[in-house]
This record gives structure tokens, sequence and C-alpha cells, in this order.
């Protein structure tokens, strides 16, 4: 590459970490709001709790390498309280951001909390205490939760989308690519964990056993939605085409970088949507298919259960670099 | 620099809006005045607040022979690290042999009146002086986050690799409060750059706007920029016709190509 980048590795990381643990956040929030309840109570619960342990994690440390990368760590503050009602009135996307990430750590953390098992990790009477205010904190908590997560997905595309001079990145349609791809790869990480703590068949897990009926109705559930997210997705990558495509300036020029020819279409089109989008598509699609039609058990070999979520993972981490890199090799065209 | 980490923007700000409602109060005293200096205004100018000093450039591109003096005393002047440039010179050559001519299209900060890399700031450490209109940096309070460099239409601001701060043309701030003219301007050979507040009905560059076709570059931003070009041409290697040559060379450190 010979343009000079100047938001690289650490901002791209960040942004993809920002959407998993929000979407994350956001999956787990709405199955404890309105999961479903019956024989599939523990399997939502199972699922509740992993969005919350896995939410706050990645943003974590997705801010932690960004302030990392400044290099003057305490200067960071400088966000907060440089000049604070200045900043309240004339706030940028980055303060919103800043607002939010500090808001959705305190936030999920505190969701998180709710979700560890404290009878059986303290035990006794103060256990009992604190399970009993987990209940009552947990679905609260999960009301504030969610929306909060949803404007920490979106902020991260409003902070690309808000500078005119970035035509890849000025575009309406960028809010919803980074939100849908934030809820598809915060869903494909608890996927993949849960695939992980049910390797081997016959896994108990607290309540839910693996050979339980419902363990699979369920599984059956949650792909299918992910396969409507990588739809949905694909749908809003077309939308994104489309705008540049109909809007006759910088636009149209900086999406050629993604289209054949031009410097990011190998990374894009195999990165993004061979490996991230279409080909965890076709695979799980196989799957459920096989089962809607011909009536087989939801059943699938290890590797490929594992590999579906990390290709989603993976695609979701390139679409990040395509972005900001892309956005940053193309500019306004004409001086 | 001047205003340093202890006076904070909202202060700034404070003062700034105080000083301009005095002006707005002294502007209706003498209103026949300010209208006959209104009524001049050159149509570049429309739309920007007239009662505050706002210094500008105005280049000459009839006059510039592209020798990148003014490149150089910059890097002297600011102590400007080796790889990044706060003001450059581009060659644009276009045609072929033997119609073929090279213009000369000098770059700097232009000092915009709706800047967006001010917008985007989130520190403040990037604001409007409000004694002169200039765009600056206050090093105090910047983390480097370089928001304001892809805010910037202009591509002008760029990573100091020695502070980690974000770095950009401050038209010579500390020799224009001394009242002298910044070191680009002071050594150009041609006398291509006229430096001045362009508010100032009285000021030489005031009068050469008023007089000459002025034009801005990227104008469709909406950034108002105030530094001004006679005889711009707004060739670019993206916007030339089918079977026209065009070549643009920035000569500048960090990106061979425009963004
Ligand atoms: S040219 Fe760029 S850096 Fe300078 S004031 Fe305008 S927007 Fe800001
Ligand atoms: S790099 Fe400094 S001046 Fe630029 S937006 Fe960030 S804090 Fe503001």
């Amino acid at each position: 590459m010979e343009q000079h980048l100047m938001w690289n590795w650490p901002m791209i990381v960040y942004l993809f970490l920002a959407g998993l643990g929000a979407g994350a956040l956001a999956v787990s929030g709405i199955v404890v709001l309105w999961g479903p309840a019956g024989e599939f109570r523990h399997r939502a619960a199972l699922i509740a709790r992993l969005g919350a342990f896995i939410g706050p994690l990645p943003v974590i440390i997705g801010t932690g390498l960004l302030i990392y990368e400044l290099g003057r760590p305490f200067r960071a503050l400088n966000l907060f309280t440089s000049n604070f009602w200045f900043l309240a009135l004339n706030p940028s996307p980055m303060n919103w951001g800043s607002w939010f990430i500090l808001l959705f750590c305190v936030f999920a953390t505190v969701y998180a909390l709710t979700f560890i098992p404290w009878r059986t990790l303290l035990g006794g009477e103060r256990g009992e205490r604190l399970e009993a205010r987990s209940e009552r904190w947990r679905a609260p908590m999960a009301t504030i939760c969610v929306p909060l997560a949803i404007a920490m997905a979106i902020y991260t595309a409003i902070l690309l989308a808000a500078v005119p001079a970035r035509p890849l990145w000025h575009t309406p349609v960028l809010w919803l690519l980074f939100t849908v791809s934030a809820i598809s790869t915060g869903l494909s990480a608890i996927i993949l964990v849960q695939r992980f703590m049910f390797r081997k068949p016959g896994a108990v897990r607290g309540a839910v056993r693996r050979e339980d009926p419902a363990f699979r109705v369920t599984e059956y559930y949650l792909v299918s939605m992910k396969v409507l997210l990588i739809i949905a997705e694909l749908v809003v990558i077309g939308l994104f085409f489309m705008f540049a495509h109909m809007t006759i300036n910088s636009a149209n020029f900086a999406v050629q970088t993604l289209l054949p020819g031009g410097e990011m279409a190998t990374t894009f089109w195999v990165g993004v949507i061979l490996v991230g989008l279409l080909m965890p598509a076709f695979i799980e699609g196989f799957y459920l298919l096989r089962t809607a039609v011909l009536g087989h058990e939801f059943e699938w070999p290890y590797v490929i259960n594992v590999s579906a979520p990390i290709a989603i993972l993976f695609g979701g981490l390139m679409l990040r670099y395509v972005i900001v890199v892309g956005g940053q090799i193309t500019g306004p065209i004409g001086i | 620099m001047s205003d340093s980490s202890d006076s904070p923007v909202s202060r700034r700000k404070f003062l700034k809006t105080v000083s301009q409602g005095a002006a707005a109060v002294a502007t209706a005293g003498v209103a026949g005045g300010a209208m006959h200096a209104a009524a001049t205004k050159p149509a570049a100018d429309a739309g920007k607040k007239n009662n505050k000093v706002q210094y500008g450039m105005l280049i000459d591109l009839r006059r510039c022979i592209g020798c990148q003096a003014c490149t150089v005393a910059c890097k002297a002047e600011a102590d400007v690290p080796m790889g990044v440039s706060r003001s450059w010179v581009e060659y644009v050559e276009k045609g072929r042999y033997p119609n073929a001519g090279r213009s000369f299209l000098p770059r700097l900060c232009n000092h915009c009146s709706e800047p967006h890399c001010v917008r985007v700031c989130p520190t403040g450490a990037t604001y409007e002086r409000p004694q002169d209109g200039l765009i600056v940096i206050d090093q105090g309070v910047c983390i480097g986050c370089l928001y304001c460099a892809h805010a910037c239409p202009y591509d002008m601001r760029f990573l100091n690799p020695v502070t980690r701060f974000a770095d950009k043309c401050d038209m010579c701030i500390h020799r224009v409060s001394k009242g002298l003219v910044p070191s680009c301007v002071n050594t150009c050979q041609g006398r291509a750059r006229i430096f001045g507040d362009v508010n100032d009905p009285n000021s030489e560059i005031h009068k050469l706007i008023a007089r000459n076709p002025v034009s801005v570059i990227r104008e469709t931003y909406g950034t108002q920029p105030n530094v001004y070009y006679i005889g711009l041409d707004t060739t670019d290697e993206n916007t030339k016709k089918p079977g026209q040559y065009v070549r643009v060379t920035t000569n500048k450190a960090n990106s061979p190509k425009r963004t």
C-alpha cells in the first residue's frame, strides 16, 4: 500500500471487537427480556449467560488496544475532561463513542455479574442473598444494556460515516451494515463458545444436556437466525453498492476500490463475501435444509460445526479492514 | 504556542462570543460604513462573518514557478520531521507533446471558516483562534487520535512522528502574531503569495480578492477556505477526460496521491 494509513490495525480490531461485544450483549439482553420459557428455559438462560460474559470483554480489550496505540494512556481522558461543557454542547462522534464505551463497560459488567452462579460459587447465606439480588437486577439491567449495545454498534459506523472527506465511509448505509455485522458476529461468538462447551456427545452443563430434543431445536433456530442475518448482511452490502453506484461523485469513485480490479477487491470478495458470508451460509443452509426438507436430525460434524462461526467472525474482521483501509486509500475526486 | 493547555476552549469560546457580540453592537452603531464595506465584498467571501479578523492567503498561480522554496522554508521554520509535510507544491502535467503544459498548485491548510477538523475533534484540541480566525492545534490537549486528519477534505493533517500529535500548517502563528508574514510568504521568489486579513477592506489581500477571479479548492465541501488562488486549474487524475493525459505529482512526503 503506497498510501500512508492513519488508522490501522488497532482501529480495525477495535471496531470489530466493539461490534462483537455489542452484538453478543444485545443478543443476551433480548433473550433475557423476550426469550422463550418452558422446556427451552435452561437453554435460553445459557445463551443469555454466554452473551453476558462475552459482551464486555472484547469492548474492554479493543478500547485498551486503542488507548495503548495512542501512546499516552492518561491523555485519553481528555476525551471526557479537557473541555467538559464545550464538548457536551459540541460533541464529536468520538465523544459520543467514548461515553457509550464508558457506560457500556459499566452496565455490561454489572449485567454480567448478575449471571455469576453465586449460589454454587459462595454457598451459604451470602450466596443466596447475591443470587436473589442477581435475579432481581437481571431484567432491568438487560433493559438498559440492549439499547446501549445497539447504540454502540451504530456508533462504530457513525464514527466513520461522519467525515464527508472519506467518501467510502460517508454513506447512510454504513450504520446498517455495521449493526447487522455486529449482531451476526456477536451471535456467532455465542454459538462458537457453546459448541466448544458441548463438544462431546452426551455433554451436560448445568440443566442443559446435549441429548435433549430441546437442545437440537434451539440449535436449529439459532442457526436459522444466523443464516437470516447473513442474508440481511448481503442485502445491506447490495444497498451499500447501490448507494455508491447511484451517487455521481466521489462515493462512486471510492467504491471502485472494492469492485473487481480495485485495490481492495480480492480482500473484499474473498475475505468478506466468500469466506465470511457465502461459505457459512451454504454450510449452515445445507444442514438446515436437510433437517427442514428431509427431516434429518439437526446434527453435523464438529469441524464444520465450529468452522462456520469462525468464518463469520473472520468475515466481520475483514469487513472492518476493507472499510477502514479502503476509506483511507480513496478520497474526494477533483481538487 | 500562545494558547496553552491552561486556557480551555470553553473560555476561549466564551470570550469569542462576547467579543463578537461587542463587535456586532459596534457595527450596528456605524451601520452606514459597514454596509459600504459589505457591498464591496467579493462574492467568494459571501456568507462569512465579516466583522472579525480573518487571516488568509492569496496565491497567484500565474506567478508561481514551482520552485518549492516555500516547502523548504516551511520545513525549516516549523521543524517538520522527515516523512511528513505541512506545505507542498503539486505539479499538474496535462496534454501531449507539443501541446503539453505544467501548472503548480501550492498547498497549505486553508484555515477554513467552517472547518470539519474542528467539528470532529473530540477533545477541543483543534480550535479557531478568536483573534485571527486561524485554526490551530493545542498540543497540550490533543490525544493524537487523528479523527481530524480524516475529516479534513484537503488531507492537510498528519501524525507528527516526533510528538505523536496531530500536526498541520499553523500559518506561522509565532510570526504572524508579531506582525510578520508566514515563512512561505516571506520566501516566495515570485511573490505569488499574499498574506493578510481578508476581512479588512484596506488590506492588499482584500483588494486583490475583490479585483481578481479567485477560487478556492474543493469548495463543495462547504468548509469556506481562506486560501484563495488566482488561475486555479482544478484538473485531477480522477476527473480527466477520455484520452487526456494528466499526471499529478503531489511532492508530499506522506502521500504521493491526492486523497
Ligand atoms: S484545511 Fe483542513 S485542517 Fe485546515 S482548517 Fe480546513 S479542514 Fe481544518
Ligand atoms: S488528533 Fe488531536 S486535534 Fe485531531 S481530532 Fe484527535 S484530539 Fe483533536
